[in-house]
């Protein structure tokens, strides 16, 4: 499953202004994520785990280094090339689910596909098959409001899988769950993994997700520290 | 797809969108309200003029000047052939001006003093109340203005005086026989009518006249003489210049009406953008473009506008046509204050002013949502998913 590069990384500096001075936030970081990985950005907090998924994601520029994401270099790209790249082939999982609140769980997730230009019979079609898979089909007309935790949670998550993407990033995707509804959001990305072949990189310091991951890499002080590969998760879908 | 998910937003929105569109239909409806009201006055104005005053236009002696009392003493003679044929035809009616002083109540006041043919139907003045009146020495027809000034009342009796063709001061006692109660303000204050054929026997100009007055529709005629002949136009042109002197202020409540609509919505646009940043986030990083996300608080806005329009109809529509009907009672008698102003005030709404108003409001719509939206081009992805805005 994990061949060619999805995410290339090399010597990857960020530095944020403060004050009069910089923050450096990742430093001389290098890094290789193939297709299909299972992959968990892990450390404390501050240690540059949400601005290292930024900068995959093309929300952010780097300050040194290279960042090549699914063959494209995001360091000579526009603001529009990127916005572009992340609507066709990225996917974005958020802690605080970010739904948008005056849609329903249909409307919510239909949105990728309008932006991608999806017509209506075929956009009907592949929202009703994601909130499937996050088995909220009995709640498709509801507004987020009405929804509890876990069920913005899948909303979400169907929300970043419903136009297939190569790569689905996800900042803290449990922090906000209770231990049932995490392991089973954990289980139907395993499973989204698994029949999709999407590449998902997480960034947690959640023991519960790290149960799951396939790859675990370990960052502090904006260094990684350690790249552990792990061959048989201690959970599994 | 950008104007779908704009109307998804607005709709979405349901009471922030009602709101929002209730202040501006608002703000649309007393803008047509007050236009429309602005035009009716003038309208009425103008229309008032017309009726009791101009009719069809006139013929004037060429010494007449409205403005000028001194040229009364000249501004006389009998009306050439065929302005007389019109008179004699009914279809005109001379009139014969000279100054006078009055005493009411032992005062003196200066008047003018106007003889008019009171079986007249051209102009709408009650002038057939000077009929009749042989035991009268002169039967006098004044406005309620001026019975006012005066504290003259319905057979109440007054000196007159006036200088007779042959500059020889006479005086006898009028007699007020009707009050008028006239909206054109110009034939009550300072106005005393008299019978004409009593003011030319009174002034020693017999078949004389200072202006004839013919009604609509009449051509103009030649062989006049020396007479001047003034058209509608000329004789509006004093109204239309006030009328013009007036655009600005009127400009000015147009544009201080504008400026609170336009106020509404850039408030509200400014508290969307930074109430809906992490949606702003949210949108980039799914993966629509700036110019787009700004592009789509702007149509939000505009079709904030539409919206208001269609609602400035169905809430505030029947109240327009209502005033449009039935005009507004003004509680104060504006004639007094030298203002031809209706007592019942009727706004009239014109394709003009409507489709002028809907455009206008709607550019400035569209230029008050652009303008806090561009804030959103410079916002980074990752400050907005934070919720964080420019200030």
């Amino acid at each position: 499953m994990e061949n060619t590069a999805v995410i290339t990384i090399n010597a990857l500096t960020k530095r944020f202004p403060v004050g009069g001075d910089f923050f450096t936030a990742l430093k001389d970081v290098d890094l290789t994520l193939g297709t299909g990985e299972f992959t968990g950005l892990v450390g404390p907090s501050g240690s540059g785990k949400t601005t290292l998924l930024n900068i995959i994601g093309g929300l952010d520029s780097p300050s040194e280094g290279q960042v090549s994401v699914l063959g494209q270099s995001l360091n000579d790209t526009s603001h529009k090339e990127r916005a572009l790249l992340r609507r066709k082939h990225m996917g974005f999982i958020f802690q605080s689910y970010n739904l948008l609140p005056v849609y329903t769980v249909f409307e919510n997730v239909e949105l990728p596909l309008i932006l991608n230009k999806i017509g209506p019979g075929e956009r009907d079609k592949r929202v009703a098959q994601a909130i499937d898979w996050v088995g909220l089909s009995d709640k498709r007309d509801s507004r987020p409001a009405m929804l509890s935790g876990g069920e913005c949670q899948r909303t979400a998550i169907a929300r970043a899988i419903v136009h297939q993407p190569d790569l689905v990033l996800a900042d803290e995707p449990t922090a906000n769950l209770d231990a049932e509804n995490s392991h089973h959001i954990m289980k139907i990305l395993v499973q989204l993994n698994e029949e999709l072949s999407t590449s998902f990189i997480f960034a947690t310091h959640d023991e519960k997700i790290m149960a799951y991951l396939r790859r675990i890499i370990h960052l502090d002080d904006g260094q990684i520290t350690k790249d552990e590969k792990i061959e048989n998760p201690k959970a599994s879908a | 797809m950008l104007f779908k998910i704009a109307l998804k937003n607005l709709l979405g929105a349901r009471l922030r969108t009602f709101l929002n569109v209730l202040v501006t239909a608002f703000s649309f409806f007393l803008i047509l309200f007050m236009s429309a009201m602005y035009n009716g006055m003038l309208q009425h104005a103008k229309q008032v003029t017309m009726d009791t005053e101009i009719g069809g236009g006139a013929y004037w002696h060429p010494e007449y000047d409205p403005l000028d009392p001194m040229t009364f003493e000249d501004a006389h003679s009998a009306p050439p052939t065929v302005v007389q044929a019109l008179v004699d035809e009914k279809k005109a009616f001379p009139v014969l001006v000279s100054q006078a002083s009055i005493y009411p109540g032992g005062r003196i006041m200066p008047a003018i003093m106007k003889g008019i043919l009171p079986g007249q139907n051209i102009v709408n003045m009650p002038t057939d109340a000077l009929s009749g009146h042989e035991d009268i020495a002169i039967p006098v027809l004044i406005g309620k203005g001026m019975a006012s000034d005066t504290k003259l009342e319905v057979g109440d009796a007054f000196t007159i005086r006036w200088l007779d063709a042959d500059r020889t001061y006479d005086a006898d006692e009028g007699t007020v026989v009707h009050i008028m109660d006239i909206e054109n303000f110009k034939l009550d204050m300072g106005h005393i009518w008299i019978p004409l054929n009593k003011a030319q026997t009174m002034l020693a100009m017999e078949g004389e006249a200072t202006y004839v007055t013919y009604e609509k529709g009449l051509p103009t005629v030649q062989d006049k003489g020396d007479w001047l002949s003034r058209d509608i136009n000329y004789l509006v042109q004093d109204m239309e210049a006030i009328i013009e002197a007036d655009k600005p202020g009127a400009q000015v409540m147009y544009m201080i009406i504008l400026a609170l609509a336009a106020m509404g919505i850039f408030n509200a646009q400014v508290l969307s953008i930074f109430r809906r940043g992490r949606e702003i986030g949210t949108l980039m990083a799914i993966g629509m473009t700036r110019p787009r996300v700004v592009g789509l608080f702007t149509l939000e806005g505009g079709l904030n506008a539409v919206l208001s329009a269609a609602a400035t109809f169905i809430f505030f529509g029947p109240i327009l046509w209502y005033f449009g009907a039935y005009g507004i009672p003004l509680p104060i008698d504006y004639s007094e204050m030298g203002m031809i102003v209706a007592k019942r005030l009727i706004p009239v709404y014109t394709i003009g002013l409507v489709a002028s108003t809907t455009t206008l409001v709607s550019i400035i719509v569209l230029i008050v949502s652009y303008i806090p939206s561009r804030r959103i081009a410079r916002m980074k992805p990752t400050d907005a998913l934070r919720g964080k805005v420019l200030a």
